[in-house]
């Protein structure tokens, strides 16, 4: 049922006279004196304080007459309503998120017919009903205003006929090469084929913007198939990266993040977990999660992959190989020697990884895994991921057959490589040497805008489509909506791959054609089902489809019948009846190609550690939010702040510390968000990036983070923001190098500022009562009192728990009492909590200026704390200045260990902010919830001031409406509002809001169990937060219910509440983190002093 | 009350000589309306998705066929009998509804004897169906009274003005005959000045009443644009809908219960207003009823249908949504779900919506304010009993109130009047 409503307020709004505008966006009618007003200037200003009365007064009136609106509001129900549709009630349809670079097995949350949320599908084996930050947003791109509306020829509209006209005259004309990042859907794969078929000069090229190539290739020497390997981190006990960010960007980090979590969720019954030690030049997120972490140029990876190979080769007894194997950093280089010993003790339960897209380091990387014998078991070739298919030697000859003028038609989708290519590619000119380019981008992006013919795309949400992620495994897409583009209103945008049926002459359209396939190649390879229908009909519910025995689905095309439709003969599989019957665990290692390459070892060495690095050397990296930038315009990714700079909108050189100190650059300490801009040249490119000290950082390496520096005037969000780190990609050994051995930086007297959500990098010493952390042989060893003992307070009657102690009378909490913990050992700081919490709550975003003012609206945030190299205890034996102890608590260290820990709303039963409230907008539940009601509130802002934990946000401005904010609030677009959640209010200007624990998902909940006549089931609510989590580190439930996990949480020796010796009685608590470390992370003397000081004010009270 | 009219008291009178003792007409009646009127006209040859049945005794088979052919035609058909052939051919081979096992031959009877009896008078101002307080008025056709009094005002204009001069002239004329000097040529607006000045008693008392009047109309106006009776609460809100849907008609004397039309109260939040082609399971066969202008209103919905009567076809591209007026409105900051109501606190829909049986404009009865809500959240027990989800609840209730003398449960004791309960 949709409702709208317009109103004016007199003739001036209808006529939309500019003085109107004009006084319609201001609150007064003139700009208030109230400076001069203050400075008691009013007689010589000629404005008495009359005037500014009068101005008051009419404004008051003014204010009153507005609001005087008729409320006349209507409603439109269906002509023909569908059946599945209740108005106010969400259906969840099963489909498939791929962008050509993250995967994911997804419900679509719809309301009335329109997407507005994303959630993980449980069912999937790859995705594990877990999403990330980029999946969560990927919603909001289906209501970009950037998209097109139909085909674009030679830069303006027009019609699809013509559009057709042109095309089928052009592909007739010579070779055509179709440009596509990788596909993984097999039907997709069968359509190009179709169009080569009918147009036999046709190449079907795959290249992705950020290169796999290099896996591939290291496959295709070790086991003579050019696959990505899959990987089972959870039975890992010893995992080593190598510059490689499984937890957030690499491969399919959704389902690592997951099966990493696995391996640590530790308990006193089972104190077991994985040893993750990880090497790397920049801070990436996996190296912040790391036990371990070791800093390694870019250019000495291969040199330390060989150091590996060697240690493990001489441990298990096979030969070594020759190569330059010295490190810079002799930390990291003894290191090596320590992690190999534990490799090879682990033989079998091990895993090395390495993100580098360097042929000879991942070939060597194999042979430590194949001498490991963890192929089968960690690591898995057979059933190998298709998400990644790129050659990049492929690309490169495109570029020069390009040049050479022998590509006549090019085809790019889903893939932008006038962006994405290094600049040494040249691809921009080589580009226009093709004489019909044909994109199917949805926006006019950096490519489409110099092509041809534009043929948009269809929104992932509007389309049919199959995806084969991982060999044996199946999932489905579906349209959630109807193309919103779409005849008679618009031209419409047309799916690809109707496109190229169209093209090839086949008459059907892409749905068909797709069962069709489904029938003749995927039906037959399970049992379970016996006619396709209710096959069909089930896959489609489940989106997702695992069959026992993995069979490459061929390429082929699809008989026709004299119409030119695809004939349907397929039949299930008598042989696949039987295996499912018996449900036979997944064969891994039985299919082994029979004859194997032999691989040369000594070849992958000397390639690996030939490259040299200069004085500066570049690494460039994926950022959580924006991956390889192909969702740079969405507001939410720009504004989501790095989990480990914690800076939004913008990307920057991350430099260490020392560095920057040596260059004379603003060292950014304590809270300075001011940095230093300095010119970054390579092979002759040059731009201007600010300089942002990033500890962890390997001194003489800088990062550069990708998906900035989008050059498209439609995408308003993303255009001109940081700058494009794909220019500095470099290509040896025929694959794309994520960096540059050799950079120049120099400095400049501009500087920039940054807007971080986050200023304070360090804890300050204040673990115990925020972040409490614990190695595990300290976890498993010692009692709990020693790591995380009761807060105690001194009472008359001696020292009491906190617990027990109480100013204020506890209330009963007769029915439900709601409770979250968060388990920080699991909690990666991946952020796709933060993100599904702003989609779920219609949380603002605010824009990087306000960001910088410490306006930021998040609801849930993650802190990410950095250790420091002094605390009190050192500072005291080092005898160091009391102030030096501080100021030098406040430096993160050089490689400092990285936690860290989400914070909402820890809805304190002893609220501080409820009983500061004058006018009581906030308030306590009986179910433990601390209330905000946003109608009552005025704004006083003491709530906010009074909140320990600084999770309250005010509305300094009416963001979903104010013009300032046009461009970065969906909200603002008659589009973009349709992704707000209508169960939850959209704030207004001047009113507080924060984490309601996901009230209306509680509410509805409750509903359910009431309307079933049934207690609440337990995981039957789940907040946003815990609903998007990959590793399962939120917990949500009621605490009154003995047999809840929440329940079980909290009875864990683990658990703990933030700061409570204030004794506010927090509903939220954390599970202490445990470092699989043999350092002790507990101060002995820590203790003692603190005892020393208790004793002292005890004598005082005697 | 005894505003009957000759016709309906005839109609009465009619009805009460020939079913006197034959009780059975009226479940017939019933019956009808549930199993058959979907598909059948009883008592004209119109066409629905079955025939019409006027005459339908003389153009069938004699005998019991007609029976037979109501419990099951298919049987009917597959035996071979010829009527039943030739009737399933003309109406495209359309199957009829097996009603073996749902009606029993008595019912079928009954039915049978309400099509054979006289044509029902459908809900309107006839008597037999007219409600106590006469307030289903039927629409007259006629002028719009705006533009009826606009018209008399020019008229009087006119009238006046040629009238003034037509007596100065003639005046003029006396004096001069008479020799007398001639009235001084004042103007209008001076003479009605003086006629003012010497008749104020009666000009006040017009002003007044002109002043009343014009004030009543802005108070009338002021409903159309959604200002209400009660300000504060838009209480007794009733704006003209664009098709004048009673629902006097239709949940008044035709029964048909709420959930029908408002479908989604159980399931929703919202009680749903019911898509077109929910009115048209009824109005594809029912295209005026004995109300004037029924026609007409029944014909929008053919409109936003795209339905075309006379060939009974169903064209999709020529739908046009319907827009209501949404009579009961919550602000936009309040979370009000239906189903928590209806389904568990069993509450009836006449509870906040009033007797809207009796209503042919629908108005909203209940103010809607928070103070509203409260009250009745501060009265109403909630019913625990036999609901497993407030076992544990009404457990730690009846300990914590043990002892107390007469305590109820009412939704405020459970949490019911917390912010976030409603607001989030």
């Amino acid at each position: 049922m949709s409702m709208s409503k317009k109103y004016w307020r007199g003739l001036s709004e209808l006529n939309e006279s500019p003085e109107f505008l004009k006084q319609h966006q201001t609150e007064f009618a003139e700009p208030l004196p109230i400076d001069e007003f203050l400075n008691g200037e009013e007689e010589k200003s000629g404005t008495s304080r009359r005037d500014f009365l009068k101005v008051m007064g009419f404004s008051t009136a003014a204010v009153a007459l507005a609001a005087c609106e008729t409320p006349v509001n209507k409603a439109i129900p269906y002509v023909v309503k569908p059946e599945e549709v209740t108005p106010g009630v969400a259906n969840f349809y099963a489909s498939t998120f791929y962008d050509g670079h993250d995967y994911a097995s997804v419900l679509v949350k719809t309301r009335e017919g329109r997407p507005v949320k994303i959630e993980g599908n449980e069912l999937s084996k790859v995705s594990y009903g877990a999403t990330s930050a980029r999946v969560q947003a990927s919603i909001l791109s289906l209501y970009d205003g950037a998209r097109l509306v139909g085909p674009v020829v030679k830069g303006s509209y027009s019609t699809w006929k013509n559009a057709d006209e042109i095309v089928g005259k052009a592909i007739g004309s010579g070779n055509t090469v179709i440009l596509t990042s990788s596909i993984i859907s097999p039907t997709t794969k069968a359509v190009v084929a179709e169009f080569t078929a009918k147009h036999p000069n046709t190449k079907h090229v795959t290249y992705d913007a950020v290169s796999y190539s290099a896996l591939n290739a290291a496959n295709k020497n070790v086991f003579g198939k050019a696959v990505v390997s899959s990987y089972n981190f959870n039975k890992a006990k010893t995992i080593v990266g190598i510059a490689c960010d499984f937890l957030g960007t690499w491969l399919n980090p959704i389902e690592f993040a997951n099966q990493y979590s696995k391996t640590r969720k530790v308990s006193k019954e089972n104190p077991v977990m994985s040893k993750h030690y990880h090497f790397e030049a920049n801070m990436s997120l996996t190296g912040a999660n790391a036990d371990y972490r070791y800093m390694v140029k870019p250019s000495e990876y291969g040199k330390a992959v060989t150091a590996l190979y060697n240690e493990v080769a001489s441990a298990t007894g096979n030969a070594k190989v020759s190569g330059d194997t010295k490190l810079s950093n002799p930390e990291s280089e003894k290191a090596i020697l320590k992690v190999a010993k534990e490799l090879v003790e682990n033989k079998g339960n091990s895993l090395v990884v390495s993100g580098a897209n360097d042929e000879g380091v991942q070939t060597l990387v194999n042979g430590i895994n194949k001498m490991l014998d963890n192929y089968g078991k960690t690591v898995d070739h057979v059933n190998h991921f298709n998400l990644k298919q790129a050659n990049d030697k492929e690309f490169v000859d495109l570029v020069a057959d390009m040049n050479a003028g022998k590509v006549s038609v090019l085809m790019t989708c889903n893939c932008n490589p006038v962006y994405t290519s290094p600049a040494s590619l040249k691809f921009g000119d080589a580009y226009k040497k093709v004489g019909t380019k044909i994109s199917f981008s949805q926006v006019l992006d950096e490519t489409s805008t110099m092509a041809d013919v534009v043929c948009p795309d269809n929104h992932y949400l509007e389309s049919w489509n199959d995806a084969n992620p991982r060999a044996g495994h199946f999932s489905l897409q579906q349209p959630t909506i109807n193309p919103i583009f779409s005849a008679p209103r618009y031209e419409g945008t047309r799916q690809f791959q109707d496109s190229l049926l169209a093209w090839s002459g086949v008459r059907s359209n892409y749905y068909t054609y797709l069962q069709a396939y489904w029938q003749n190649h995927v039906f037959p390879q399970q049992g379970k089902y016996l006619d396709f229908a209710s096959f069909w009909a089930h896959t489609l519910h489940d989106g997702v489809l695992k069959v026992n025995i993995a069979k490459e689905i061929p390429v082929v095309v699809m008989a026709k019948d004299s119409a030119g439709m695809p004939i349907m003969s397929g039949v299930a599989s008598l042989n696949a009846i039987d295996t499912a019957k018996t449900e036979v665990a997944q064969p891994t290692t039985n299919i082994v190609p029979e004859i194997l390459p032999t691989p040369d070892y000594n070849k992958a060495a000397s390639m690996a550690t030939s490259v040299k690095g200069g004085a500066f050397e570049l690494a460039v990296y994926e950022k959580i939010g924006l991956g390889n930038g192909n969702q740079s315009n969405n507001p939410w990714l720009m504004e989501l702040p790095d989990p480990i700079s914690k800076v939004t909108w913008d990307n920057y050189i991350t430099m260490a510390p020392a560095d920057v100190k040596a260059m004379g650059l603003n060292e950014m300490l304590r809270q300075d968000i001011i940095g230093t801009v300095a010119t970054l040249s390579v092979n002759g490119v040059t731009v201007n990036v600010p300089v942002l000290p990033q500890p962890g950082q390997m001194p003489g390496t800088i990062g550069l983070a990708l998906g900035y520096g989008r050059n498209a005037k439609n995408l308003k969000v993303a255009d001109g923001v940081g700058v494009n780190a794909f220019w500095f990609l470099n290509i040896s050994n025929d694959t794309i190098q994520f960096g540059s051995p050799s950079v120049t930086i120099t400095k400049t007297e501009e500087t920039h500022k940054f807007s971080a959500t986050q200023i304070q990098h360090t804890i300050m010493g204040r673990e115990e009562a925020i972040l409490r952390e614990v190695s595990l042989k300290e976890f498993k060893e010692k009692e709990k009192e020693e790591w995380n003992p009761a807060t105690m307070m001194q009472t008359h009657e001696g020292k009491v728990p906190i617990a027990e102690v109480d100013l204020w009378k506890d209330y009963p909490r007769m029915n439900h009492k709601w409770g979250l913990s968060i388990d920080m050992t699991s909690c990666i700081g991946c952020a796709a909590c933060v993100v599904a919490c702003g989609v779920e709550n219609n949380v603002a975003t605010v824009g990087k200026l306000e960001i910088s003012r410490t306006r930021d609206m998040y609801w849930l945030r993650i802190d990410r704390y950095y250790s420091s190299d002094m605390n009190k205890e050192k500072g005291a034996e080092e005898k160091v200045a009391y102030k030096q102890i501080y100021l030098d608590m406040e430096t993160p260290s050089n490689n400092p260990k990285v936690t860290f820990q989400p914070i909402m709303c820890q809805h304190c039963n002893h609220a501080p902010c409820e009983t500061v409230c004058p006018v009581l907008a906030t308030s306590h539940s009986g179910e433990g919830l601390n209330m905000m009601t946003y109608n009552r509130c005025i704004g006083t802002r003491y709530c906010a001031n009074n909140c320990p934990f600084k999770v309250r946000r005010f509305n300094w401005f009416n963001y979903n409406a104010n013009p300032l904010f046009a461009n970065v609030n969906p909200a603002q677009q008659e589009l973009g509002r349709m992704v707000l959640n209508p169960d939850v209010v959209v704030r207004s200007r001047g009113v507080m809001e924060k984490c309601s624990m996901c009230q209306q998902r509680i509410q509805a909940g409750k509903l359910e169990a009431k309307k079933a006549m049934a207690p609440v089931v337990d995981g039957a609510i789940k907040t946003a937060c815990q609903q998007a989590c990959p590793t399962n580190a939120i917990m949500f439930g009621d605490v009154n219910d003995e047999n809840s996990e929440i329940a079980k949480w909290r009875a864990n020796e683990r658990n703990y509440f933030l700061l409570e010796d204030l004794g506010v009685k927090p509903t939220v608590s954390y599970l202490v983190k445990v470092r699989n470390q043999e350092e002790p992370v507990l101060r002995e003397e820590g203790n003692k002093t603190e005892e020393k000081h208790e004793e002292k004010t005890e004598e005082k009270h005697a | 009350m005894f505003h009957f009219s000759f016709k309906s008291l005839l109609g009465v009178v009619m009805m009460f000589v020939i079913f006197s003792g034959n009780i059975s007409a009226q479940d017939g009646a019933k019956l009808f309306k549930q199993n058959c009127a979907v598909c059948h006209s009883s008592h004209t040859s119109q066409k629905i998705t079955g025939p019409g049945l006027a005459g339908v005794f003389d153009r069938a088979p004699k005998g019991d066929w007609i029976n037979k052919w109501i419990l099951n035609s298919e049987k009917t058909i597959k035996s071979g009998d010829a009527y039943a052939n030739k009737i399933f051919a003309e109406n495209n081979k359309s199957a009829m509804t097996v009603f073996e096992g749902q009606l029993t031959p008595k019912d079928i009877e009954s039915i049978i004897g309400f099509i054979k009896g006289p044509a029902p008078v459908v809900a309107g101002p006839a008597g037999a169906t007219k409600g106590p307080e006469g307030e289903g008025e039927a629409v007259k056709p006629g002028i719009d009274p705006l533009f009826f009094t606009l018209g008399l005002v020019v008229i009087l204009a006119i009238l006046i003005t040629t009238f003034r001069s037509v007596r100065m002239s003639m005046q003029n004329n006396a004096n001069r005959v008479e020799g007398k000097p001639e009235n001084p040529d004042v103007t209008f607006f001076e003479e009605a000045k003086g006629w003012i000045s010497g008749h104020r008693r009666l000009v006040g008392v017009l002003c007044i009443v002109i002043g009343f009047m014009g004030m009543k109309s802005c108070w009338d106006a002021c409903f159309d644009i959604g200002v209400y009776y009660d300000w504060e609460t838009q209480k007794g809100y009733h704006p003209s809908q664009p098709i004048k849907f009673s629902h006097k008609i239709h949940a008044g004397d035709n029964e048909i219960a709420c959930q029908y039309c408002h479908n989604t109260v159980e399931k929703s939040r919202h009680a749903g207003i019911p898509s077109v082609n929910v009115c048209m399971n009824c109005h594809k066969g029912i295209t005026k009823t004995a109300n004037a202008g029924s026609e007409k209103e029944i014909g929008k919905i053919y409109a936003a249908a795209g339905f075309d009567v006379a060939s009974g076809k169903y064209d999709d591209s020529k739908t046009n949504p319907l827009t209501w007026l949404k009579v009961h409105n919550l602000p936009d900051h309040v979370y009000f779900n239906h189903s928590q109501h209806v389904v568990v606190g069993k509450l009836d829909c006449a509870n906040c919506h009033g007797d809207v049986k009796k209503m042919t404009t629908v108005e909203q009865r209940a103010p809607l304010t928070m103070k509203w809500c409260i009250e009745c959240h501060r009265k109403t027990e909630v019913a625990m009993e036999g609901n497993a989800y407030y076992d544990r609840l009404h457990k730690a209730l009846k300990e914590k109130y043990k002892g107390h003398y007469d305590v109820k449960f009412t939704v405020d004791k459970i949490g019911g009047l917390e912010c976030a309960k409603c607001h989030y």
